[in-house]
C-alpha cells in the first residue's frame, strides 16, 4: 500500500480533473433541465474547439489568448447552432431520441476532426501550466488550480443564476413543463437558445482545460464526456451541488487509485463503476412510468 | 424468395468472383450484420437502445479466442459457447438495469461499455499465452493465430461458413419476431403500461431481448476471432459503438433486413471508399448526418425508404418517358 507522500500529488490532479468533470457535468445538467436534451456531443465540441485553438496558435500564429477565446466561442456557437436547428423539431420526442440525435452531431465532429487533424499526437500548453507553486512538497500548477476553481465557481454561479435571475427562473420553468411555460408567455425558444449557448461555452472551456490536464487527442477528449456524464448521472441530472460533489469524488478516486499498482490499470473504470452503482441504487424503487420520462 | 436466391448466389458464386481482400471485407460484412441484427432487434422490436454492443462483441471475441487457444473444442461448439457466455454476461448486466427508463438504460450500457473497454485494455486479448488471461507479451511477435474450423480454413471457405452462420442467426431472429416473444416485444414497444395491463411479463421479455442480442453478438465475436486471427484492442474502438448505432438506424430498425444494410454500411462502404482513395472519416460524418436525418424524417430507415424512393424515381422516369413517347408520337 503506497504511503501518504505518494498519494499527495494525486490529490492535486484528482481535484483538478474533478473540477473539470463538475464543470462539464453542470453544463450537461443545465441543458438537460432546460431542454430535455442530454448533449452527448459535449466532449466532441470541446475537443474540436481545442484543436482549432491549437491550429490557430501553431499554424496561424495567432496570440494564445485569442485562440483560447475562439475555442470557447466555437463551443458556444456550434452547440447553439445545433440547438436552433435540431432542438425544435425534436422537442416533443422522448429524451432518448434527443440524446441519440446529439450522437449524430458527435459523429460529424469526430469525422471532421479525424479528417482535418488526423490522429497525430499534439499538445497545447496553457501558459498557466508553466506557473506552479508548492503546497507542502507537492507541485501544483495554475491550470490545475483553474480546473478545480472553475468547477466550484461555475456550479455556484449557475445555481445562483438559475435561482435569482429571470432567465434562470424561466429555464427552471421550462424544465418543469415546456408547454405550460409557453402559455405563460415565456419566450421558450429564446430561453432554450440561451441554455444551448451557455452549455456550449462550458463545453469549450472544458475542452481547453482537459486538453491540458489530459491531452490533446480528439478521441480521448470526446469520450471523456462519459466521465462527466457519470457525475451528472449520480446527480440524477437534477442537482447542481451533487454534480459538483460527484465530479470531484470521481476525479479524486480515479487519481488516487493511480499509485495502487495492483489495480492501477483499472482506475479509468472509476467513473463508470460509480455511475452504474449510483444509477442502480437510485432506481431501486422505480416503477413503470406513464407518459414522458421526467428527469 | 429474393433472400433465398441472394443467399444461394452469395454462397456459390461470390467467393470465386472476388479477390482475397474483398472476401475478407464481405466476411466482415456478414459478421457485423449479425451484431447489427442484435441491436436492430433491441431497438426496433423492444425500443431499447444499447450504446455498448461493440464492447460486447469484444467480450465475445475474447471468450472465443480463450477457448480456441486453450481447448481443442470444435469451432461450432466454441461459437455456441461464446454466444452462451456472452448471453449470460449480457443478462447479468441487463437484469438490474431493466427498471430504468429508456435514456438511463442506454446510458448504463454506455457505462458498461466503458468499463469493459478499460478491462480489455488492461488484460488484452488471448494470444496463446499462459494463465487465465492467456495473453503473453512475448508471443505477440510469434504470430500465434486463432484457429479456424477444420472444414473452413481458407478465406473463401471461411466466408461461406460465416455466411451460413449469419443466415442461421437471421433465421433465429425471424422465428423470434413471429413468435410469442415477438408479439410481447411489439406490445412493450408500443406502450409499456398497456402491455403490463394486458399481462405481459415485461421484465422477462426485455431480458429475453437483451439475452438474444448478447447471444448473437457473442456468436459474431467468435466468427470475428476466426476471421482476423489476432485480436487487438484497436479493432474495437469506442467510436464504433456509436457508428454501429448510426448504421443500424440508417439501415432501418423496423425490418430485420435493415441489419444487412447496416453490415454493408459498416464494413463495405469504408473498404469501397478506401479503394477510391477517399478518407474513411467522410463516412463518419455521413453516418452522423444519417442519424440526424433518420431521427428527424425517416424512422424506418433505408430498408423502407429505399423502395419508396425507387418507386418514386420509377414513376418520375415513367412520366418522363411517357412524355417523350407522346411527343414523338405527335411529331
Amino acid at each position: 500500500m503506497p504511503s501518504w507522500e505518494e498519494f499527495r500529488p494525486f490529490i492535486v490532479t484528482g481535484l483538478a480533473l474533478g473540477g473539470v468533470y463538475s464543470l462539464s457535468g453542470v453544463g450537461l445538467v443545465v441543458l438537460y433541465r432546460a431542454t430535455g436534451v442530454l448533449n452527448l456531443a459535449f466532449g466532441a465540441v470541446g475537443a474540436m474547439g481545442a484543436l482549432i485553438a491549437w491550429e490557430l496558435i501553431n499554424n496561424a500564429n495567432w496570440p494564445d489568448g485569442l485562440a483560447y477565446l475562439v475555442c470557447v466561442v466555437f463551443g458556444g456557437v456550434v452547440t447553439l447552432l445545433y440547438g436552433l436547428l435540431f432542438g425544435p423539431p425534436l422537442a416533443g420526442r422522448d429524451p432518448l431520441v434527443k440524446a441519440t440525435a446529439t450522437l449524430g452531431l458527435a459523429l460529424i465532429l469526430l469525422g471532421a476532426m479525424s479528417w482535418i487533424w488526423s490522429d497525430k499526437a499534439r499538445s497545447m500548453i496553457l501558459p498557466t501550466s508553466n506557473e506552479n507553486f508548492m503546497v507542502s512538497d507537492v507541485l501544483v500548477n495554475y491550470t490545475q488550480v483553474i480546473g478545480f476553481a472553475f468547477g466550484v465557481v461555475v456550479t455556484v454561479v449557475t445555481a445562483a443564476f438559475l435561482r435569482y435571475t429571470n432567465l434562470g427562473t424561466a429555464m427552471r420553468a421550462l424544465a418543469n413543463d415546456r408547454e405550460i411555460t409557453a402559455t405563460l408567455g415565456v419566450p421558450v425558444r429564446r430561453v432554450e437558445a440561451a441554455a444551448w449557448l451557455g452549455s456550449g461555452l462550458l463545453a469549450g472551456v472544458a475542452g481547453l482545460l482537459l486538453s491540458n490536464l489530459v491531452g490533446l487527442d480528439a478521441n480521448t477528449l470526446t469520450f471523456l464526456v462519459i466521465s462527466s456524464l457519470a457525475a451528472a448521472l449520480i446527480a440524477r441530472l437534477q442537482s447542481l451541488t451533487v454534480t459538483l460533489a460527484a465530479g470531484i469524488v470521481v476525479g479524486l478516486v480515479n487519481a488516487l487509485i493511480t499509485p495502487i499498482l495492483s489495480i492501477s490499470e483499472y482506475r479509468d473504470m472509476t467513473p463508470f463503476i460509480l455511475a452504474i452503482i449510483a444509477l442502480l441504487w437510485l432506481s431501486r424503487h422505480r416503477e413503470v412510468r406513464i407518459g414522458r420520462a421526467a428527469g | 424468395m429474393v433472400i433465398v436466391a441472394l443467399l444461394a448466389f452469395v454462397l456459390a458464386a461470390l467467393p470465386s468472383m472476388l479477390s482475397t481482400y474483398w472476401i475478407t471485407v464481405f466476411t466482415a460484412v456478414a459478421i457485423y450484420a449479425v451484431v447489427a441484427l442484435g441491436l436492430n432487434l433491441l431497438m426496433g422490436r423492444v425500443g431499447l437502445v444499447s450504446l455498448g454492443q461493440i464492447a460486447v462483441l469484444a467480450l465475445g471475441a475474447w471468450v472465443a479466442a480463450k477457448l480456441l487457444f486453450d481447448t481443442s473444442l470444435p469451432f461450432p461448439v466454441v461459437i455456441l459457447l461464446s454466444g452462451l457466455i456472452t448471453m449470460v454476461l449480457g443478462t447479468i448486466v441487463g437484469l438490474p438495469a431493466l427498471r430504468l427508463t429508456g435514456l438511463y438504460l442506454a446510458l448504463i450500457t454506455l457505462m458498461m461499455a466503458g468499463a469493459i473497454t478499460v478491462v480489455l485494455a488492461a488484460t488484452d486479448f488471448p494470444n496463446g499465452g499462459p494463465g487465465f488471461l492467456a495473453h503473453s507479451e512475448s508471443s505477440l511477435g510469434s504470430g500465434a493465430t486463432i484457429r479456424r474450423p477444420a472444414v473452413a480454413e481458407t478465406d473463401p471457405a471461411y466466408f461461406r461458413y460465416v455466411v451460413v452462420t449469419a443466415a442461421l442467426m437471421f433465421l433465429v431472429a425471424l422465428w423470434h419476431v413471429r413468435s410469442k416473444a415477438g408479439r410481447a416485444w411489439e406490445a412493450i414497444r408500443q406502450s409499456e403500461p398497456a402491455a403490463l395491463a394486458a399481462g405481459v411479463n415485461i421484465t422477462l421479455y426485455k431480458l429475453w431481448a437483451f439475452a438474444l442480442a448478447s447471444f448473437m453478438t457473442g456468436v459474431a465475436g467468435a466468427l470475428l476471432a476466426g476471421n482476423v486471427g489476432q485480436l487487438f484492442n484497436y479493432q474495437f474502438p469506442t467510436r464504433d459503438n456509436i457508428i454501429l448505432l448510426a448504421v443500424v438506424l440508417m439501415g432501418g430498425i423496423y425490418s430485420i433486413w435493415g441489419a444487412l444494410v447496416a453490415g454493408l454500411l459498416f464494413r463495405y462502404l469504408p473498404a469501397l471508399l478506401d479503394t477510391w482513395g477517399l478518407p474513411a472519416d467522410l463516412l463518419t460524418i455521413l453516418f452522423g448526418v444519417g442519424v440526424l436525418q433518420v431521427l428527424l424524417t425517416a424512422p424506418a430507415g433505408i430498408v423502407e425508404q429505399f423502395p419508396k424512393d425507387m418507386a418514386r424515381l420509377g414513376r418520375l422516369v415513367a412520366r418522363g418517358a411517357g412524355r417523350v413517347v407522346g411527343g414523338v408520337r405527335r411529331a
